[in-house]
């Protein structure tokens, strides 16, 4: 048994082309029938992991970097009754496999035991290095292999959060895949679309008509908009375990998750259409039930006038109604943030998620 | 009487895999057998390298699946930013391989099923380490985040697994209808489609014998090995 978040957005984009095609025409999927845009969760997920938001959001709380780190080893081994010349060694050893270390000092006995360069700890490395002192400090010697391991535990947020396959020769020997504890489910409107074609012409400035008077460059660039729902589900214990088992950063991760799902739209012409928008609509579930999806909610399109409130009744009525035919989902009410009604609030929704 | 585990597949998009190597990932219609036990894998938590367990839990099951709608083609374009693999370089992160600045585009196109639902019936076989109850009750609350195929496909309806004895595949089946007030626009085929194991007592008469590369040999070096399976079209309730 897991404990699995679910989050389930409304976002409403203005004429755009987010997600192409090889042709160039926005995605499309048919869902109930009717062809719905799309945008493809790899579209946004790297949308959502190279923004400044989620930057800015975890920069500082990935792991450190430090010269010190020496010091902290030996700190470990003397607490661990080490004597301190045969810890200085032992700290230096460690240290020396990331990094050269500085050397001797005479009015400052530690000063060896820092590295010469800022090395860049991961958290889950130094978790795994403070578990290692106790090896260490048994053994009265430093085993490279286990240096080796130690490295192999590194993942970022992003790599925790998306996961990775890797295949290449040289980096499955000291790391190894990733399974995501995120999934994203391609975004679809809730409502029919028909792709449109923008016929665009560019006017030579220099040219004063008196030869050709047309156009310098014609050209079409395709386009829509529409009303999208996107899904995420989140496996918390999995996300924590592939951190390391470190709560806090997890709840750091979690909340810039979900933020820039809120927030952050894919860059896909955003120079032509500026079409960036923030969800108008998101509601959290948290449980162990088996996660869905509540797409089901628009296999009949939302059409109409004020789709956005059309969708917001019918994912309500369907997820209730889903509910009282199977049985709860999830523990508890959903938590949910409308910026039509200007119920509830993002923080809100990072609140329920992450506590 | 045998017993069975059945249960529903439905999300608005779904994957099966095909034999893909390089930029073109197919899709069969109806899912694969190492797609299902994979499912059930990741509901019981056994992990995708836990290579013998994984076996162990492919060959326990004989799987049957009947494709309620077939849903249609989408053919996705998909691209993607990677550096060149060089010697003692690792990224750990998206953004330091972004950063790496050499970078080439790897082109793939990949097949999703829209619209495509189908019921699935598993019959345990004897000797197995899980019993068809503990299938389902591990569907109900599973461990890892389930999915169609690709971890991109969620699942947008409830598993609704339930365990009973039947004499035939035929009956075990006639129990699960998936009608159009549950997913309009979906399920509209007049006849459906069921593929079976050889092993099953199935009640119905097969058409054609269709072999296909899932069973799972090594997840880790992405082995699969062929496997039979029998085939069927009726017309759909009867």
């Amino acid at each position: 048994m897991s404990t699995f978040v679910q989050l389930h957005l409304l976002t409403s984009y203005p004429p755009s082309n987010l997600n192409r095609d090889d042709l160039g025409r926005p995605k499309t999927a048919v869902m109930g029938g009717k062809t719905r845009l799309r945008v493809s969760s790899q579209s946004l997920k790297r949308a959502w992991r190279t923004s400044a938001l989620f930057e800015s959001a975890l920069d500082g709380h990935i792991g450190k970097r430090t010269k010190k780190m020496g010091l902290e080893v030996y700190k470990m081994l003397c607490a661990k009754g080490v004597a301190e010349n045969k810890a200085k060694e032992l700290a230096i050893e460690v240290v020396g496999f990331f990094g050269a270390t500085e050397n001797a000092v005479k009015n400052k006995p530690l000063k060896e035991l820092e590295s010469s360069q800022l090395i860049h700890f991961n958290q889950s490395e130094m978790l795994a290095l403070s578990d290692l002192t106790e090896k260490i400090a048994k053994d009265a010697k430093v085993d490279t292999d286990d240096l080796k391991k130690l490295v192999a535990k590194r993942y970022d947020i992003d790599v925790a959060m998306f996961g990775r396959m890797l295949t290449g020769k040289e980096v499955v020997k000291v790391t190894k895949n990733t399974e995501a504890a995120v999934q994203v489910a391609h975004a679809v409107t809730v409502h029919e679309v028909a792709v449109e074609d923008d016929y665009f012409t560019a006017v030579d400035d220099l040219n004063n008509g008196e030869e050709d008077a047309g156009a310098a460059h014609i050209g079409e660039t395709e386009f829509a908009s529409g009303a999208f729902y996107l899904y995420l589900c989140i496996n918390r214990d999995l996300l924590e375990e592939n951190l390391g088992g470190d709560k806090a950063l997890a709840k750091k991760a979690l909340t810039a998750l979900v933020e820039s799902a809120a927030k952050v739209a894919p860059n896909g012409k955003q120079n032509s259409f500026a079409s960036r928008a923030y969800a108008s609509y998101i509601m959290a579930e948290k449980g162990e039930q088996q996660p869905r999806s509540l797409s089901v909610a628009f296999l009949k399109p939302v059409r109409g006038e004020d789709i956005m409130n059309k969708a917001i009744a019918e994912l309500e009525a369907k997820r209730a109604n889903m509910e009282k035919v199977y049985g709860l989902c999830a523990a508890g009410d959903p938590m949910i943030m409308n910026a039509e009604t200007g119920e509830g609030s993002l923080n809100d929704i990072a609140t329920f998620v992450t506590e | 009487m045998e017993k069975y585990l059945i249960f529903c597949l439905y999300g608005p998009l779904a994957a099966w895999g095909d034999i893909a190597v390089g930029e073109y990932r197919p899709s069969f219609a109806h899912p694969s057998k190492s797609a299902v036990v994979g499912l059930l894998a990741a509901a019981l938590g056994i992990h995708r390298d836990n290579v013998e367990q994984q076996k162990k839990l492919a060959t326990a099951c004989s799987f049957a699946v009947r494709v309620d709608a077939i849903g249609t083609l989408l053919r996705d374009y998909h691209t993607s930013q990677v550096p060149s693999a060089k010697k003692g370089v690792t990224h750990y992160t998206r953004r330091s391989e972004l950063a790496a600045g050499d970078l080439s585009t790897i082109l793939s196109s990949r097949d999703y099923r829209c619209d495509a639902a189908y019921t699935v019936a598993i019959k345990v076989r004897a000797g197995a380490e899980y019993t068809a109850q503990q299938l389902a009750d591990a569907l109900l609350k599973p461990i890892f985040t389930l999915y169609l195929g690709r971890k991109s496909c969620p699942l947008a309806l409830p598993l609704q697994p339930r365990v009973d004895s039947f004499a035939t595949l035929k009956e075990a089946l006639a129990t699960v209808t998936l009608d159009d007030d549950e997913l309009p626009g979906v399920a509209q085929d007049s006849h459906v489609s069921i593929y079976w194991e050889e092993d099953q007592v199935s009640g119905f008469e097969y058409e054609r014998v269709i072999t296909r590369r899932d069973t799972p040999l090594s997840r880790t070096r992405w082995q699969f090995g062929e496997r039979r399976e029998n085939h069927c079209t009726i017309r759909k309730g009867e």
